[in-house]
């Protein structure tokens, strides 16, 4: 089966996320499809199975132009996408997953259970897997669930591969076990698309290598013919403008610290932040930098390590210690974790202080209202009025209602996980600039991106984070997009 | 703003404290006569509260009292306190503030209607209760089924069919409740001449009744005859029984449509059937007297009728 | 300023005025039909009919706002109007009474609050579990019987039966002087702010420092310690406690709060609201029955109207 996709493009709302795109898939070859978060990978596989319609562009399958309308159907062709999210029923059993919506059924109408398990396990053997069928598949390990995914695709005589960050959750032995099943499907004419970010493992299995950026195919090369640099200066090979504001810190003496920062997703994390200094976290997703974060606001239990405030060894458990400590997070998920989208601008931004409006056990309303006030004005938070409720905002003034919120509580270390996540390049600039007026004041801020431009155009120090452990730390003068992907992909 | 505010809260508590001086048990407009339009002789309203309607006994019972009514040119107003004491002195109530001139309740419960009975003797409208009595509050006339008399009917059966001495279980209803107390104390006048070999509580339930008898079918060799306090828990009896294979004469007590079709089955040997349609019907006369300005009897024994086929 | 709050507030009020519209119709349309409804002896009974739903709607309505729901406000009741009437029979000064059934049913509810909290419940699981377990318990410990023979304590016979200045009855007292508090509390302070923000989103109320646990627990117990109060009412009304009192209110309270415009996903609503559809509820109630329509008909009518009501909350 052979597949050319050409000049595809597809935008969501205003957000133009794939901009001519040109994808070629060979009969049994393996091929890597590398990017940044965010440039377009995932969105073009969804097009190829037909999760989501084109705008324009076209699809060639075996020569004949074809657009598939949904995934079942792609999946009748030959062509399944294995998501990173691994679509597994955890209550069910390992056969009832295998087969499920195509369970085999016998002329009564009932289902053929002993077919299924001659079949699954005439499968399961081919592919040198032994999980027992009838062990629940919530039980079986994350390696186990995949392969699960796999000998399903096959069942249903899969001629295309799809697999998204396949080992990232997997150990090394998994690992090893998935690359030597990925081996045999080639071997029997399957072939492969492999989304990672590892690079070692794209140069060890892949044939051929397709690099994304920005919503474009950048280019497409056979793996013998390039090497790590050239990839990397591919992905990230973007000029830095002056999208960011300029600059100049004054870092005074340390305000906060990890040591031996032990948690769910991350460990033996080291790192200090001094008063009026950005330091950015950079990583690849599922790195375990919003981990990091969570665990030192006191929203998931710390396995071990100590955590210094101003010098001073502090015990947060719960985000309410962290807020005393004088911490503000600015989740990742403005929507479900950082404002109540029904109340006011002013309502949202008194929430963490509603102690210090208080008196005699009411709320004072116009303390209240002065308090909101100034602080829409220092943040410029563009609203009609501060009564409006927040979700009529835009995403940019919603993000600053959160840090407005955090700043009125007094918070003097900030933690901003993407703050710029779905807000236009405009107001992104006036966060930038938030940012810097805030650290002028002595307000010192973590901040985690994925976005690289990001990390080197407002950090003053940058930490690289993966598989949970800090893998480089970086000096703004010293840090390159190369530096950070290296880093950030495991190298050194 | 903020004067306004402190003065509206200062008032507030001057409220507060001045009411709560001026409390009282006396409601307005008590001890007065009821202001009803109904005092004029040809256009006789009557108010009724039933407990439930979800129950074919007290259906019968709503019905007794609309077919004797209608016969006598008489208008009735009913509610249905859906076995909900609280919501049955809402609906007494609002019978008195529809200006009903006789009240007959049917009540869920003896002490909790005692309220609504003293609201109705305070606006003057006399009051009838039906089934049940009220514990408070003047009651001019108590209709009922005299249980006392149905379990002695009970008893007197069951030496005429077996003869003195015969072996008989008891299943009885509810403990405490009043048809166990008084339909268990007719039952052992009689005791003397049967031998009762066992008396437990079924809680006036089918299922109950099936597995009480099924245990002492287990214990007791020698049954002669079962009388239950009511026909659900001597349906469930007879089902033990028959699973048995063993012959026991079987007597209920209501009068219900299972047990009767079970009786022309061959199935129950008879029940001490209730009539709640008469019930109804005496009821409605009852009022009558007491519109005519005669003193009716102050119990009214409903009659029971044993029904053997 | 002042120009977009008025223009912002507008549809707002209308929108908070549905309920109170809904309302003024059926009380002039069965006030046209039977004009005895609208006498002031009708109405003084009519509110004292309402004071236990409201009473009990008020702590579903923080319970609701908060996301969650209580099923087990009947029961709650039941048990601890039986152990504060338990508690006279046995020669308990009747104050000391009230109170113990008060702080019972704070208890009760403080056992929901921490089956959500701690024990990670879904509301409507670990309240409807509540619900037969108070029950049960009230079964136990009444053992099916009513209790009677409460004594003759003045304090008592006015929770249900008394009057303030000879013509308010005292349980409508009792019911404003806790819509007064409650509105403070849930409008003034910031607990009532709390309330509404946990609703709102209760993981970005978390995150914001709120001790979300706690204020769950402080609501669960005000809703049953509320109920207890209503449960003495019932009990002073029906000068005994019924060992199945309260059974179903829960579906009335929910029905006043949800008439009152409060949404059942959280956040949004106001205690005025439930004010206003726990009268809406006792309305139908009293006028049906003033106007003879069949105990059968009314339940049609009461579904048909919480339909209407939600319906028409929906299109706002």
């Amino acid at each position: 089966m052979n597949v050319v996709m050409k000049d595809i493009h597809k935008s969501f709302g205003s957000n133009q996320v794939l901009q001519g795109v040109d994808f070629e898939i060979r009969d049994g070859e393996i091929h890597a499809l590398m990017g940044e978060n965010g440039a377009g990978k995932s969105t073009l596989m969804n097009i190829l199975t037909g999760l989501h319609p084109k705008n324009s562009g076209t699809i060639y399958i075996d020569g004949k132009e074809t657009s598939y309308a949904n995934p079942k159907e792609a999946e009748k062709a030959g062509i399944t996408f294995i998501h990173q999210e691994l679509n597994i029923w955890h209550d069910m059993s390992v056969l009832e997953n295998l087969f499920i919506g195509k369970e085999i059924k016998k002329k009564t109408g009932l289902v053929d259970n002993r077919e299924m398990k001659r079949l699954a396990a005439l499968q399961f053997e081919k592919l040198g897997i032994t999980i027992p069928l009838e062990k629940p598949a919530g039980k079986c390990s994350v390696g186990e669930q995949q392969m699960i995914e796999i000998a399903k695709a096959l069942m249903t005589d899969c001629k295309i591969l799809i697999m998204d960050e396949p080992t990232a959750a997997l150990t090394e032995r998994e690992t090893e076990k998935l690359f030597s099943v990925i081996d045999s499907l080639q071997a029997s004419g399957v072939a492969i698309v492999y989304i990672s970010h590892r690079m070692e493992e794209i140069f060890r299995i892949c044939d051929r290598i397709t690099v994304m950026r920005d919503g474009k195919s950048v280019d497409t090369k056979n793996i013998p013919d390039t090497s790590f640099e050239e990839v990397v200066k591919k992905m990230v090979g973007r000029e830095l403008t002056d999208r960011f504001p300029k600059r100049s810190p004054k870092i005074g003496e340390v305000v906060f610290e990890a040591q031996n920062l032990h948690g769910n997703g991350f460990k033996d994390v080291n790192f200090s932040l001094r008063r009026g200094e950005i330091v950015g976290v950079a990583g690849l997703m599922g790195a375990g930098r919003t981990e990091i974060m969570r665990t030192i606001f006191g929203l998931d239990a710390k396995h071990k390590g100590k955590t210094f405030v101003n010098g001073k060894e502090v015990n947060i458990k719960n985000p309410k210690q962290a807020v005393a400590h004088g911490i503000g997070f600015v989740t990742e998920d403005r929507k479900t974790e950082g404002l109540i989208l029904d109340f006011s601008v002013r309502e949202n931004i008194s929430i963490p202080s509603l102690k210090s409006l208080t008196g005699k056990g009411l709320l004072k309303r116009k303390q209240e209202d002065d308090f909101s006030e100034e602080l829409i004005k220092k943040l410029t938070v563009k609203t009609a009025s501060r009564e409006i409720p927040v979700k009529s905002l835009s995403g940019g003034n919603q993000q600053k209602v959160v840090i407005a919120k955090w700043i009125g509580v007094g918070s003097k270390i900030l933690i901003l996980d993407e703050p710029t996540r779905g807000v236009d390049v405009g107001a992104k600039r006036e966060i930038y600039q938030l940012m810097n007026e805030l650290t002028a004041q002595g307000v010192s801020i973590l901040m985690v991106s994925s976005e690289l431009p990001e990390i080197l155009g407002m950090s003053d120090r940058i930490l690289v984070v993966h598989e949970g452990k800090i893998n480089g730390e970086l000096m703004q003068v010293e840090a390159t997009q190369e530096k950070i992907m290296t880093y950030a992909t495991g190298g050194r | 703003m903020k004067q306004l505010k402190k003065l509206a809260s200062v008032f507030f508590l001057g409220f507060l404290f001045i009411s709560l001086a001026a409390c009282s048990l006396e409601g307005p407009g008590q001890g007065g006569t009821n202001s009803g339009s109904g005092s004029d002789s040809d256009s006789l309203t009557i108010g009724l509260s039933v407990s439930t309607l979800n129950n074919p006994f007290f259906v019968a019972l709503r019905d007794g009292v609309i077919a004797e009514a209608e016969a006598n040119g008489i208008n009735v107003e009913i509610v249905d306190a859906q076995d909900d004491a609280a919501k049955q002195v809402n609906d007494v109530e609002d019978l008195l503030t529809a200006g009903v001139d006789i009240l007959i309740i049917n009540p869920t419960d003896s002490a909790a209607i005692a309220t609504a009975v003293e609201s109705a003797n305070a606006q003057g409208v006399p009051v009838i209760t039906l089934d049940r009595s009220s514990d408070g509050g003047d009651v001019v006339t108590f209709i009922a089924s005299d249980n006392v008399a149905g379990g002695e009917q009970a008893a007197q059966f069951i030496i005429d069919q077996l003869g003195e001495n015969a072996t008989v279980v008891e299943l009885q209803g509810i403990p405490g409740a009043s048809a166990t107390r008084e339909r268990g104390q007719g039952f052992n006048n009689l005791a003397a001449s049967l031998n009762i070999v066992a008396s437990q509580s079924a809680n006036f339930d089918r299922g109950e009744g099936l597995n009480v008898m099924e245990n002492i079918l287990q214990a007791q060799p020698d049954v002669a005859a079962v009388f239950a306090h009511n026909d659900e828990m001597a349906l469930g009896a007879l089902e033990a029984i028959n699973a048995s294979g063993r012959d026991i004469m079987v007597i209920g007590f209501d009068g219900n449509d299972d047990a009767l079709a079970s009786i022309s089955n061959g199935g129950m040997a008879a029940t001490v059937a209730q009539q709640p349609d008469v019930m109804g019907q005496l009821a409605v006369q009852t009022a009558l007297q007491i519109h005519n300005g005669e003193t009716p009897q102050a119990q009214i024994s409903a009659p029971l009728r044993l029904v053997t086929e | 300023m002042q120009a977009t709050k008025t223009k912002n507030s507008l549809p707002s009020v209308l929108k908070n005025l549905g309920p109170l519209v809904g309302l003024i119709v059926l009380v002039v349309f069965i006030s046209i039909l039977n004009p005895r409804f609208i006498q002031s002896q009708n109405i003084l009974n009519l509110l004292r009919q309402v004071s236990i739903n409201a009473l009990i709607a008020f702590g579903m309505t923080f319970v609701i706002l908060t996301g969650g729901i209580d099923l087990s406000v009947g029961a709650t009741l039941a048990l601890s109007s039986a152990l504060s009437a338990g508690l006279m029979v046995s020669g308990v000064p009747a104050i000391v009474a009230i109170l113990a059934g008060i702080a019972l049913g704070a208890l009760l509810g403080a056992v929901n609050g921490l089956l959500i909290t701690v024990g990670k419940m879904a509301p409507f699981i670990a309240t409807l579990a509540t619900m037969t377990l108070f029950r049960g318990l009230t079964l136990v410990y009444t053992d099916g019987n009513p209790i009677t023979g409460l004594g003759d304590s003045v304090l008592f016979q006015m929770m249900g039966r008394g009057y303030v200045f000879g013509f308010i009855p005292f349980p409508v007292f009792i019911v404003l002087i806790t819509f007064v508090g409650l509105f403070v509390l849930l409008h003034k302070t910031p607990f009532g702010r709390k309330t509404y923000a946990i609703g709102g989103n209760e993981k970005a109320s978390f995150i914001s420092g709120i001790k979300v646990d706690r204020m769950k627990l402080i609501i669960y117990s005000l809703s049953g310690a509320l109920s207890a109060l209503a449960g003495i009412i019932l009990s002073s009304r029906l000068n005994s406690a019924q060992p199945n009192a309260g059974n179903a209110f829960e579906l009335d309270a929910i029905a006043a709060v949800v008439l009152g415009g409060t949404s059942l996903t959280g956040g949004k609503g106001k205690i005025l609201g439930t004010l206003i559809g726990v009268l809406i509820i006792g309305v139908l109630n009293n006028g049906l029955n003033l106007l003879g329509v069949s105990s059968f008909y009314q339940q049609v009518v009461k579904g048909v109207v919480i339909l209407i009501a939600v319906l028409l909350d929906r299109k706002n």
